[in-house]
């Protein structure tokens, strides 16, 4: 019991300082959005368009540019703003249809659009689906110009309309698709799901980090002399520090958990799962955060051995890029952390629908690392309240 | 002036006998900065050739117009490379496998089909996990399709309603098989503007952390007031702009040590490339400026060293997400990439971006911009400075 009300004025001293709610509540919601907002979903490449003045010619090849799948295409206003944002990295790779583009084909000269992409390669293979737009659009303006070569037409604009008008009853030659293997990616995750649930991770390992600080703190104000004078056990304190690292922990997942779900809809699968993976993971991270806290007398020695700690394993452990996309080999060292296996979990729990059952692996490795880190943190911990 | 330089080395000493500056200004970023790098270097990124397998299961003149001429000269940028397999089974295996992005397959009879004005088509097989090169190797497919329905579409255009007898039909088609395409595609090459990644990671990272690395200077005064040993710095014949001075100058100090040991760690350890050094030298500075001017600010608004410590952190977060530090805000869509410029991290990054395109004269217009910062920070900061260090 007294171990409980250590663990609650461990809570209460962390929501006392305002700015601990910024880093704790707000700022991992707000990442969240962010990368929800800037990654999640497609990872289409932008292509930017420059069609001012092009007449409606131009707007019938932008149409056609705007149709190809997996290609988001943003109109830029003039060249120059173009280029700076392909060279910045803004956009992947541009296209300008010159001012005009209309007249002179109907004139029966040749347009030439230019198609600016830097030197790295991804930029430039873009370049095959421009040429397959305009393509496209070259049958109907080549059949209109052979139809006026060929005396069939009077002039460009009317044999524009009758190879418009012919076209869909030629019989075509077309390209179909289909694909192949199976995703890495499960195609049910919404926007913000896999940004939710690293956040989560990254966020609870990192609070319970810099939580050493906290600890640091209670010795360094004599708190923990002052607990220990009165009838209460090493044990017991050791119990209720370790608890306050727990609660924060829980109740910051709590308030990540129903903001994100409430505000961006987030799906988090199960909630028996849920709670299994958030108490376990907790559990560990207040263990390695207690551990850390008793390292070191210095706050601020503490807080940079956190921040390296909690965001070095947190991107290691694929909360920053999805462990999907790491090399093999990059993804068996990334499982010596445990935010590799918090992650893999939520995958199973919010990508493939499991159920706690399913993701039992996952909980007992986490439960492993938890037993280890607390029996090393308990074990410190007492030798430095000793001493 | 002997006196500030006196407080600044006792203040450069105490720092380095704690370790914390070390910690928070060299070996935390450098750490993070190898972790992101060794974790994205085994990402595929923007330098991977695009791996694209043809079946021709056809061998007609239709298809082997394609299979020995278009794919050729896609196989020819370098950008792209066309393997020929032999069997449908095998290509579908290693589009699965992901050996190969996309397959494109031509089936027989698909040049008697083209021949003979039949409906016909080719079919692209993608890995489901590289919708990106599917596509483009879907464009490859399209827009030689796309030149096949040119010349028919030409053909019934040319006749109109007149019928046409095959040899006329075949005449027609020649012809319009020999015109050159009304539109071409030029190629342009941009710059790069960009940092690569090795060079993104140790940039970011470095200057992320110095807005905690030049806290340590500012704040220290107020825990010499909390401690109060500024009250004694005061009795002692130094005058208050000496001690200001000397709170500035460290954090400054702390700023161009922190950054100099990491342009070169990551220059030799993991090969960042971080351009010019005369502009390199020009945006350290003013970025170190501008750092020092926002972190004094907010130190003289708190009431005590941890309160300003806890608002510095809050603030260098907040402006090293929105400064694109993490990742590219600027890729973002909407406000947010605007918005990352009221964080000089962005004019330090775009700055070092710009130099790896142009010349040393592009560095003017981000550094100047973070004279600003430094400038309008720095001079409220002095100014609310003098006030506290009246005891």
């Amino acid at each position: 019991m007294k171990a409980f009300w250590i663990g609650m004025a461990n809570l209460r001293r962390m929501f006392r300082v305002r700015t601990n709610i910024f880093f704790v509540f707000v700022f991992p919601l707000v990442l969240i959005l962010v990368l929800g907002a800037t990654f999640g979903g497609s990872s289409s490449p932008r292509l930017g368009v420059v069609s001012v003045g092009s007449g409606s010619l131009g707007t019938a090849l932008l149409g056609e540019l705007e149709q190809i799948p997996h290609l988001r295409v943003v109109t830029v206003s003039d060249p120059a703003t173009l280029l700076t944002q392909v060279e910045r990295g803004n956009l992947a790779a541009g296209v300008i249809i010159p001012p005009g583009y209309d007249g002179a084909v109907r004139a029966g000269h040749d347009a030439a659009l230019r198609y600016l992409a830097r030197p790295d390669q991804s930029s430039q293979q873009l370049g095959e689906t421009v040429r397959g737009a305009v393509a496209r659009q070259a049958a109907l303006l080549g059949s209109a110009r052979f139809a006026v070569a060929q005396h069939a037409a009077p002039d460009f604009s009317t044999g524009l309309a009758a190879a418009t008008r012919l076209s869909p009853a030629v019989p075509a030659v077309s390209v179909t698709q289909t694909n192949a293997g199976t995703t890495l990616f499960s195609r049910t995750l919404g926007q913000f799901d896999e940004g939710a649930w690293t956040e989560l991770l990254l966020f609870l390992f990192l609070t319970a980090m810099t939580g050493s600080v906290a600890l640091i703190e209670t010795r360094r104000l004599g708190l923990s002399r002052r607990m220990l004078a009165t009838p209460t056990s090493p044990a017991t304190v050791i119990t209720g520090e370790t608890l306050g690292r727990v609660l924060i922990s829980c109740v910051q997942a709590l308030v990540i958990i129903l903001g994100s779900a409430l505000l961006f809809g987030v799906n988090w699968g199960q909630p028996a799962g849920v709670a299994a993976v958030v108490i376990i993971f907790a559990l560990v991270a207040a263990g390695a955060g207690v551990f850390v806290g008793t390292l070191f007398r210095n706050e601020q020695q503490a807080i940079g051995i956190s921040l390296l700690l909690g965001l070095g394993l947190g991107a290691l452990g694929g909360c920053m890029v999805p462990l999907e996309v790491f090399s093999p080999t990059m993804r068996q060292v990334a499982h010596i952390t445990p935010q590799a296996w918090g992650n893999d979990a939520f995958a199973k729990l919010v990508g493939h629908g499991a159920s706690i059952a399913g993701i039992l692996p996952q909980l007992g490795i986490l439960a492993a690392y938890a037993v280890v880190l607390l029996v090393l943190a308990s074990w410190r911990l007492r030798r430095v309240l000793s001493a | 002036m002997r006196a500030a330089w006196l407080i600044c080395v006792k203040d450069l000493r105490a720092r380095l006998r704690d370790r914390s500056a070390l910690l928070i200004g060299i070996v935390v970023p450098l750490g993070l900065a190898f972790i992101f790098n060794s974790i994205f270097s085994g990402i595929s990124g923007a330098s991977d050739v695009i791996s694209l397998g043809v079946v021709n299961a056809d061998h007609g003149v239709a298809s082997q117009q394609f299979t020995s001429h278009v794919l050729p000269a896609v196989d020819r940028s370098g950008l792209i490379t066309i393997h020929t397999e032999p069997s449908l089974a095998r290509a579908r295996a290693l589009a699965a496998n992901g050996t190969l992005a996309a397959v494109i397959v031509i089936p027989a009879g698909f040049s008697a089909r083209v021949q003979a004005n039949q409906p016909a088509s080719m079919q692209v097989i993608g890995n489901v996990d590289a919708p990106v090169s599917t596509q483009i190797a879907r464009s490859i497919a399209e827009s030689y399709a796309a030149d096949l329905n040119r010349v028919r579409l030409s053909v019934a255009t040319a006749a109109g309603s007149t019928p046409l007898s095959p040899a006329q039909t075949q005449a027609l088609a020649a012809q319009a098989a020999a015109t050159s395409a009304p539109v071409t595609v030029t190629d342009v090459s941009a710059q790069t503007k960009e940092l690569n990644q090795k060079s993104f990671f140790a940039a970011g990272m470095a200057v992320f952390f110095l807005f905690f690395t030049v806290q340590f200077g500012v704040t220290s005064l107020l825990e010499e007031r909390n401690d109060g040993t500024l009250a004694r710095l005061l009795a002692a014949p130094i005058s208050r702009a000496s001690i200001l001075g000397a709170k500035l100058l460290t954090s400054f100090l702390l700023g161009v040590i922190s950054m100099a040991v990491l342009v070169a760690a990551t220059t030799v350890l993991f090969g960042a490339a971080w351009g010019n050094p005369v502009g390199v030298t020009v945006l350290i500075v003013t970025a170190i400026m501008a750092a020092t001017g926002i972190m004094a600010l907010i130190a003289t608004l708190a009431r005590n060293a941890e309160q300003a410590a806890n608002w510095q952190s809050v603030v260098a977060v907040i402006l090293g997400l929105i400064g694109g530090t993490f990742f590219p805000v600027s890729q973002a869509p909407g406000v947010l990439s605007s918005l990352t410029f009221v964080a000089p991290q962005a004019w330090f990054l775009r700055g070092l971006g710009d130099l790896r395109g142009g010349g040393v004269s592009v560095v003017w217009v981000p550094a100047l911009a973070m004279l600003a910062f430094a400038a309008v920070t720095g001079g409220l900061a002095l100014f609310r400075l003098r006030r506290l260090a009246e005891v």
